[in-house]
């Protein structure tokens, strides 16, 4: 079926270029001013029972919500008069974002926002403007994407500091969207604009500035990432959840270890997560705990990490001599014992109950986790006590991760993930090397999983099933495997939007085995891409494309 | 000892179950060197087929099993088959030379995908839903050990399809290319062998035997759950692996072995029930530290 759509589309474009001929940007122009007039015109009509589902005061003339996405990407698109590299799959990326922009608001009026009497006349003029705009774009010439010039010391640091700047504020703009309906239209643009700005280079120039600068970007990103709870003016709902989503983010990276850098496809990991969980409850003093052991939070940290790292080697060091398949389904194997064995021991962990009342974090120096603090003036909830010590745990491990990255070890890991055979003929002793990313990937899970019982005040063997293996898999997949920020990318995606997007929720396993076979088919490196990666991924492909380029850095 | 010998039958009868799932693991596997981590839902999705025809049949042929369990097991056939072959073609076939971690993680995805979907979109999958009897009622006892028909159904017709399996893969044309392209798919297709065609025949197989498995299971129990396969499936995967993944008699022998294993572990060591899926995991490790090639499994060539 859409084979024959596609067919027939290409038709008719023929008949389009045959009567246009260079002059596509006529209906480039065309498509732009009929976005630009639908960007003003009202959108709804006050109709009987209109509820105006999507905010935004849409019934009258005005720019705002939905329609200043549309002005926006129809700016972006304009970018397809000039003769820039890309420009063709960017205006392409903007005209889709405006169509499923102008779609999707259709659609809200005429399910939610009271029938077809309530469609405005700036809807049809946005999706005849887009689609013209389409067709604008499609008679673009075919151009690779576009490669910024090298740029002056300042600019790049600039870029950072933009990029990230704009990161931030389109999460804080985001988050703070209450509606749903909204927060996809505004989401819709964000990836639109993303894909657009991508084609026209940017997000090449910003790995490039920042693989240049790379201490000053780790130290903008971290100020960003410090500054977003005095963004939420002392809201704890989202800080409850980043809390959450740093810790997964950290037990991401040592996931990355074990799967992006020694390719070891490690399907328990959860497991180590709960293992160092588990320690942490028993020996915190919880309400239901069946040690009655109390230990410094200090303390704890490293018993919960070596006990996790102590199952990993016992997991790994017999499985790791075989074939690496083996690997995948002994750890799969050794998340479901670790869950029966916490189920059925009820002895020491309360079985299926689990053990509830785990105290707040406590510092030596009287800090306690558990209350709010004021920083910088501004009261802050309890639950960003937990998300900085989140941000220091990540920067970390992303320290470590990028030391042993450009170390002997990182550089042999991946001689065995490319061809264990060859490694191990150059000398590598590959079963130690695996055992030790194997092991330090548990730590890591160890670490992170002790942090993370405080945070939700209990554990339960039920929260440590397969599937949020799976889940954090396919955060470092989604993010990218291999690189430094990806897994914490693809983390906060994987984690943030289903509670964002409550109604995604019971879908939202579907859909992370789609987005896995999806990534896998068509960008297997991921969001944030490893140039290393990306070479192997496409032999002879784009990335020895990019690599050939002039103004490249020298591969890492 | 009448204990013993009872909970040697339930072993059977269990270990036929998992022998049937294990040939599709084995199967492909043998063939081009994947872990299909959704086999085990595909597995779940025969009970799924059949249970859909089940409801839409007219009321006098749901009462005659005779004529219900064949059309049931067929539609459950048709369900998996179908499904193996989309994933097989849309998944797999396009990262056949990805690096390798790549079709693993489009494995998970694909369990994930058909286990979700069938959650959603099965109507009151979300909950276990029965399944009707389509297995004769009644047992006979020898020496004072009960056999019930149902499980004589469920042996006997394992035991024919793996017998048949195996000669379709011995004798036959087609089992010939299999293990042509099973030893070296390069030359395979040197020599005039469709490998495309072979694998999905594979996949093909693989999907029927699980089918049956999945009817018959379902039938046997009463009940079916959208992620009945992950457990099969690992138990299944964990049979293969004990009789040598790649070699199809082993691999039944596997699936006995370790349904009398598990059956004996929960009669006899302390707790048994509780820990019931565990000891199939221990096994498996049990087995790669001592056998990685498994009881009957010859050395495998390590394939670039």
């Amino acid at each position: 079926m859409t084979s024959a759509f596609f067919r027939i589309y290409h038709r008719y474009r023929e008949q389009i270029l045959r009567r246009t001929g260079p002059r596509g940007r006529v209906l480039l122009i065309a498509g732009m001013v009929l976005c630009l007039i639908a960007s003003v015109l009202p959108w709804a009509v006050n109709g009987v029972g209109y509820t105006n589902p999507l905010g935004g005061n849409l019934q009258s003339a005005g720019i705002g919500g939905p329609r200043l996405y549309v002005l926006l990407l129809t700016l972006v698109a304009g970018l397809g008069l000039t003769s820039l590299d890309g420009r063709r799959r960017s205006t392409i990326a903007a005209s889709l974002g405006n169509l499923v922009i102008s779609v999707y608001i259709l659609r809200g009026l005429v399910h939610e926002g009271g029938g077809t009497g309530a469609i405005g006349v700036g809807v049809w003029v946005a999706l005849v403007g887009s689609l013209v705009l389409f067709l604008g774009a499609d008679t673009l010439p075919v151009t690779p994407k576009n490669i910024l010039p090298s740029l002056p010391a300042f600019a790049d640091i600039a870029l950072i500091l933009v990029v990230i700047g704009v990161g931030l504020a389109a999460l804080v703009v985001g988050l703070g969207i209450e509606d749903d309906k909204q927060f996809v239209a505004f989401a819709l643009f964000v990836v639109a604009l993303v894909f657009a700005l991508n084609w026209l280079g940017v997000a090449t120039a910003f790995t490039d500035a920042f693989e240049r600068y790379r201490y000053i970007g780790y130290a903008i990103a971290a100020a960003a990432a410090f500054a977003f709870p005095f963004t939420q003016n002392g809201n704890a709902q989202w800080m409850a959840v980043f809390a959450r989503v740093g810790v997964f983010a950290a037990a991401a990276i040592g996931l990355n270890v074990v799967v992006g850098l020694a390719g070891l496809l490690d399907l328990g990991y959860i497991a180590f997560f709960g293992i160092g969980g588990y320690v942490s409850a028993l020996l915190s003093n919880a309400v239901f705990t069946t040690v009655h052991v109390h230990l410094p939070f200090l303390l704890v940290i490293p018993l919960g990490a070596a006990v996790a790292a102590f199952f990993g080697v016992l997991v790994g060091a017999p499985t790791l001599r075989l074939r690496g398949d083996y690997l995948a389904i002994v750890t799969l194997g050794f998340g479901e014992i670790f869950r029966i064995v916490a189920i059925n021991w009820t002895g020491l962990t309360k079985g299926p109950n689990g053990i509830a009342g785990i105290p707040d974090l406590q510092l030596p120096g009287g800090f306690d986790f558990g209350k709010p603090h004021t920083l910088f003036g501004q009261l802050l909830p309890f639950q960003s006590n937990y998300y900085f010590l989140d941000i220091f745990l990540i920067a970390a491990v992303m320290v470590f991760f990028a030391r042993i990255n450009d170390s002997r070890i990182g550089r042999a890991w991946v001689a065995i993930r490319e061809d264990e055979l060859a490694a191990r003929a150059m000398g590598i002793n590959t079963v130690a090397l695996k055992l030790l990313a194997f092991g330090i990937g548990a730590t890591l899970a160890g670490t992170a999983g002790t942090i993370n019982v405080h945070i939700g005040e209990a554990i339960e063997p039920n929260a440590y099933q397969f599937i949020f293996s799976a889940l954090l898999l396919s955060a470092v997949v989604l993010g990218g495997m291999g690189t430094v920020a990806g897994p914490i990318l693809g983390a906060a995606l994987l984690y943030a939007i289903p509670e964002k997007l409550r109604f995604v929720q019971d879908y939202r396993l579907f859909l992370f085995g789609l987005a896995l076979i999806l990534l896998m088919r068509f960008r297997p490196e991921g969001l944030i891409v490893s140039r290393r990666r990306q070479r192997e991924f496409h032999e002879g492909g784009s990335g020895a494309d990019a690599m050939s380029q002039p103004g490249q850095v020298a591969p890492v | 000892m009448t204990q013993f010998l009872q909970q040697l039958t339930n072993g059977v009868v269990l270990g036929a179950t998992y022998g049937l799932i294990a040939l599709g693991y084995t199967m492909v596997y043998g063939i081009i060197q994947l872990i299909n981590f959704a086999h085990g839902d595909i597995f779940m999705l025969g009970a799924f087929g059949g249970l859909a025809l089940y409801d839409v049949l007219p009321h006098s042929m749901q009462d005659q099993i005779i004529i219900a369990l064949p059309l049931c097991t067929l539609a459950g056939i048709a369900l998996s088959v179908a499904v193996a072959v989309v994933m097989e073609r849309v998944a797999y076939r396009p990262l056949r030379n990805a690096p390798r971690l790549a079709p693993l993680i489009t494995a998970i995805g694909v369990s994930a995908m058909i286990e979700e979907g069938t959650r959603l979109w099965y109507p009151g999958a979300k909950a276990p839903l029965d399944f009707p009897q389509l297995l004769p009622s009644g047992a006979v006892t020898l020496g004072g050990v009960r056999i019930s028909y149902a499980s004589i159904v469920v042996v006997v017709v394992a035991v024919v399809l793996m017998i048949a399996l195996q000669t379709f893969v011995l004798r036959s044309r087609t089992g010939r290319a299999m293990r042509a392209t099973a030893q070296d798919p390069d030359t395979a297709k040197l020599m005039g062998i469709n490998t495309d065609r072979v694998i999905v025949v594979t996949f093909v197989l693989g999907a029927s035997l699980a089918a049956v498995a999945g009817v018959l299971q379902g039938a046997r129990l009463g009940t079916v759950r959208f992620d009945d396969g992950f457990i099969a499936g690992l138990k299944a995967f964990t049979a293969a692996v004990l009789g040598g993944i790649g070699n199809i008699t082993g691999c039944v022998a596997g699936g006995f072995i370790l349904g009398i294993v598990e059956v004996m572990a929960v009669q006899y060591l302390p707790h048994g029930s509780g820990y019931k899926d565990l000891w199939a995991f221990v096994v498996l490790i049990l087995v790669l530290v001592f056998k990685p090639n498994g009881l009957f499994g010859e050395e495998v060539a390590v394939r670039a």
